[in-house]
């Protein structure tokens, strides 16, 4: 939406990147995008929820601050509906940034499976579905199954409202090969996808900018967010699976590196018992497994030979229950294995301090064994003044904070200081001139390479093929 | 049989046996006396009552109480005031099956928080957590049951036919898992049928639904609804409107399988197994007080009915002799 002359919102249809003027719109609109930008985001990221406290934050005046809130309000960013708590006088109105002014759809791609949610503009999963799908079968394959379920998603849930951005959690790293402000171009994340315009294809399809990023990345992303990690500036997020990986926050915004590997620590060399190996090779989930199948056939686990006996399957989930459940072989299994993680993680605490470690994965969040062991090797080994007021936890959010922190990717990406004065006046990133730019050139690259989705474009907005009877 | 689909958060299911009591858990729970509340979203229907058979029976074993069930009619508010009240109350666990998704969410939480073991059954609110805010869901392989609607329901349409599907316009995760089933393997299988969905909001209105549908689509070859009730309301809607189209759907209520084995409208059907389902949660709830590992997300298979199973179909899920006119139907 952008305004009208008479400052009442205009319809989404009428796309125009010229800033308009008209009631209460600023006059200078270098000055206004600034200061309606800077209130937004005060506004948005909860230090400031009332106009005085605008005024404070800002520094503008109060002419001004009713001014740019009025523009918000009428641009659908920022309600005032709500009274505050009087603190002698009359009670303030609350500005509130509306969350529900947009939505994100989120993906997560694993090897075996692929989950698909819709979220709010603060990253809250408003619903999420997974199911089993195997990557192998291809991009096209994959693109065509997500573009299904995203649209009956929309179709379902998106109740007139539209979608500002789609975030995607890969399996493996994503290198940063396009540092525009709307990523345009598929990069090289999986081997077998080279030249195959996914991103191009979701960005034609949905009309919305697309951010891909590394699960390690999105679950940073949604533990920091939403997670143990709300508010911090320096945190540190391992997850222990078949693969292990170092998601880093610093500063308070998520550090990729170079090149888009920052945190892959997999390959890190460790040794025990005298044997030599990679942390993954010798801590992760298909070590795990195999020691646990070991330990149920030469009877050394009783807990993990029933459930052999009971026509179970043992996996690196089993032998953290048995831990759990006080199985000597499995306490031992998931403790050797913790102490070797705790070794790796020790060195980049040392390195970077965080203020939290979180660990993540589904075997941390079935046993207590393996953290205890992190824990213990961490504080050995590191700095009295890092340990000093160091949190070691597993992760709140569990196996959604891949679809939470793409979520919060994508809104990172939109309201990004500089990304959102380029669409703050226009009322919607959809609207920015380079977006729209990204947008010709997405078309272009998925034409040329003659890919995408076999499904037909278009019944995903606006066009619903189901109906509903109340 | 294999679990088709995934839980909730994208978990793997663990088996029912993963949740079977020992001696010393029984024994254990009896000493312990515990109290639980049952929150189901209606008592009415012959699943429910299935369920509640399964959770009262395996608890009384365990000398826990049921100390209350609640029928919340389907209605968000019922469910929510409902669990206001148990919290003051403070039985030590609540089996509930969520009616909606985020609207219930804070009221299942809070619970939780106060310190109630929650045990979910069938649904989990969008942003609720395992471990943090619930101990464990029990559900069918509502994935699974979906792909059997569909598998069923192929045979009936012909070439390029038009298939209808009657989804739930709530937002309820084993729904939700059917209705995309049932698609996916339509198209995955059947890419010559072309699919048409109408949403209806409670399984009172399903019957309207599906005459809209017929009227929209005389030529639909086929319906799918997702679940046996509003699936009598449509073929009763259907039946007095002259129209005779093959309908599969999921739950082996009375009345579907009156219609299946009778050579109805109805042609098959996925069916739950409520009663197993209610051991399994009484099982994990009993687990969960005990203060035992529960896997986050626990699943049973679906069984495929047809009419030439629906008799010891009927006596599996029911656990009881079929009916006579299950057993000796008369044909229309």
């Amino acid at each position: 939406m952008v305004l009208k002359a008479s400052g009442e919102p205009r319809s989404d249809d009428a796309r125009d990147d010229s800033p308009r003027r008209g009631k209460g719109r600023p006059r200078t609109t270098d000055g206004a995008t600034q200061s309606l930008a800077a209130i937004l985001e005060l506004v948005r990221q909860g230090a400031a929820s009332t106009r005085q406290e605008i005024e404070r934050e800002s520094e503008l005046g109060r002419a001004i601050v009713a001014d740019r809130l009025a523009t918000l309000t009428a641009l659908g960013l920022v309600d005032e509906s709500e009274l505050g708590t009087a603190s002698g006088g009359r009670a303030p109105r609350l500005v509130r940034f509306r969350e529900q002014a947009a939505r994100v759809l989120v993906a997560t791609l694993d090897q075996t499976a692929i989950g698909i949610g819709l979220a709010d503009l603060s990253g809250r999963l408003l619903m999420e579905h997974h199911e089993a799908m195997d990557l192998a079968l291809g991009p096209a394959a994959v693109l065509d199954r997500l573009c299904a379920v995203f649209d009956w998603v929309l179709e379902k849930h998106l109740d007139g409202s539209t979608v500002w951005g789609i975030g995607i959690s890969a399996p493996g790293p994503v290198p940063i090969a396009d540092d525009s402000r709307f990523p345009a171009q598929t990069p090289a994340f999986l081997p077998a996808w080279d030249a195959f315009p996914f991103v191009e294809s979701l960005i034609a399809r949905y009309e919305s900018p697309v951010w891909l990023r590394s699960s390690v990345e999105t679950m940073t992303m949604g533990e920091l967010k939403a997670g143990a990690g709300a508010n911090l500036q320096n945190m540190l997020f391992i997850k222990v699976g078949k693969r292990i990986g170092a998601g880093i926050v610093f500063e308070g915004r998520l550090y990729r590196g170079a090149q888009g590997a920052a945190g892959l620590i997999g390959q890190l060399p460790v040794h025990a018992g005298g044997q030599g190996g990679t942390i993954e090779t010798l801590a992760g989930s298909d070590y795990i497994e195999r020691e646990g199948i070991a330990a149920a056939s030469v009877g050394k686990s009783a807990y993990l030979a029933d459930i052999v006996r009971r026509g179970g399957e043992i996996t690196a989930i089993e032998v953290g229950q048995a831990a759990q459940m006080g199985d000597a072989a499995g306490m031992e299994i998931m403790s050797r294995a913790g102490h070797l993680l705790g070794h790796s993680v020790a060195t980049l605490a040392n390195m970077l301090n965080p203020a939290l470690i979180v660990l993540s994965g589904s075997i941390v969040q079935t046993n207590d064994i393996l953290l205890a062991a992190v824990r213990e090797t961490v504080y050995g080994e590191s700095h009295p003044m890092v340990t000093r007021d160091l949190r070691i936890l597993r992760s709140q959010l569990g196996s959604s904070a891949g679809l939470v922190g793409a979520a919060m990717v994508v809104v990172d990406g939109l309201f990004d200081h500089a990304t959102l004065r380029g669409w703050i006046l226009n009322g919607s990133p959809l609207r920015h001139p380079e977006f729209a730019e990204a947008m010709t050139n997405a078309g272009r690259r998925t034409q040329a390479m003659g890919g995408g989705s076999e499904t037909e474009p278009g019944n995903s907005r606006g066009a619903p093929d189901g109906a509903r009877l109340s | 049989m294999a679990i088709s689909g995934l839980g909730p958060h994208g978990e793997r299911a663990a088996p029912p046996d993963r949740i079977a009591l020992t001696r010393e858990d029984i024994a254990e729970a009896r000493e312990a006396k515990f109290k639980v509340a049952v929150v189901l979203h209606t008592l009415a229907s012959d699943w429910s009552r299935q369920q509640i058979a399964g959770i009262a029976g395996t608890l009384g074993d365990c000398s826990t109480v049921v100390v209350d069930v609640v029928d919340c009619g389907f209605q968000n508010e019922n469910q929510i005031a409902a669990l206001e009240r148990l919290a003051h109350q403070k039985p030590d666990a609540i089996i509930s099956i969520p009616v909606g998704n985020t609207a219930v969410a804070d009221a299942h939480r809070h619970l939780a928080r106060a310190g109630v073991r929650l045990i979910l059954l069938d649904n989990v609110p969008t942003g609720l957590l395992p471990g943090t805010d619930y101990a464990a869901l029990v559900s069918a392989d509502n994935f699974g049951l979906g792909q059997i609607g569909a598998e069923l329901l192929s045979p009936y349409v012909s070439e390029s036919g038009k298939v209808g599907i009657l989804a739930y316009g709530v937002d309820f995760f084993a729904a939700n898992e059917r209705e995309l089933a049932f698609v996916k393997w339509m198209q995955k299988n059947r890419r010559d049928v072309a699919l048409e969905t109408l949403r209806f909001d409670s399984f009172q209105n399903a019957g309207i639904a599906a005459r809209r549908m017929v009227e929209q689509s005389p030529d639909l070859a086929g319906l799918f609804v997702v679940w046996d009730q509003p699936a009598m309301a449509a073929v009763a809607a259907l039946e007095a409107a002259g129209v005779d189209i093959p309908v599969t759907t999921v739950d082996l209520g009375r009345d579907a399988a009156t219609n299946l084995a009778r050579g109805g409208m109805v042609k098959g059907i996925g069916a739950q197994q409520p009663y197993l389902q209610g051991i399994a949660i009484a099982q994990a709830t009993i687990l969960s007080l005990l203060g035992r590992n529960t896997p986050n997300w626990i699943a049973l298979p679906g069984l495929t009915v047809t009419q030439a199973n629906v008799v010891e179909s009927f006596q599996t899920v029911w656990r009881a002799p079929a009916p006579k006119e299950i057993v000796t139907p008369s044909m229309p």
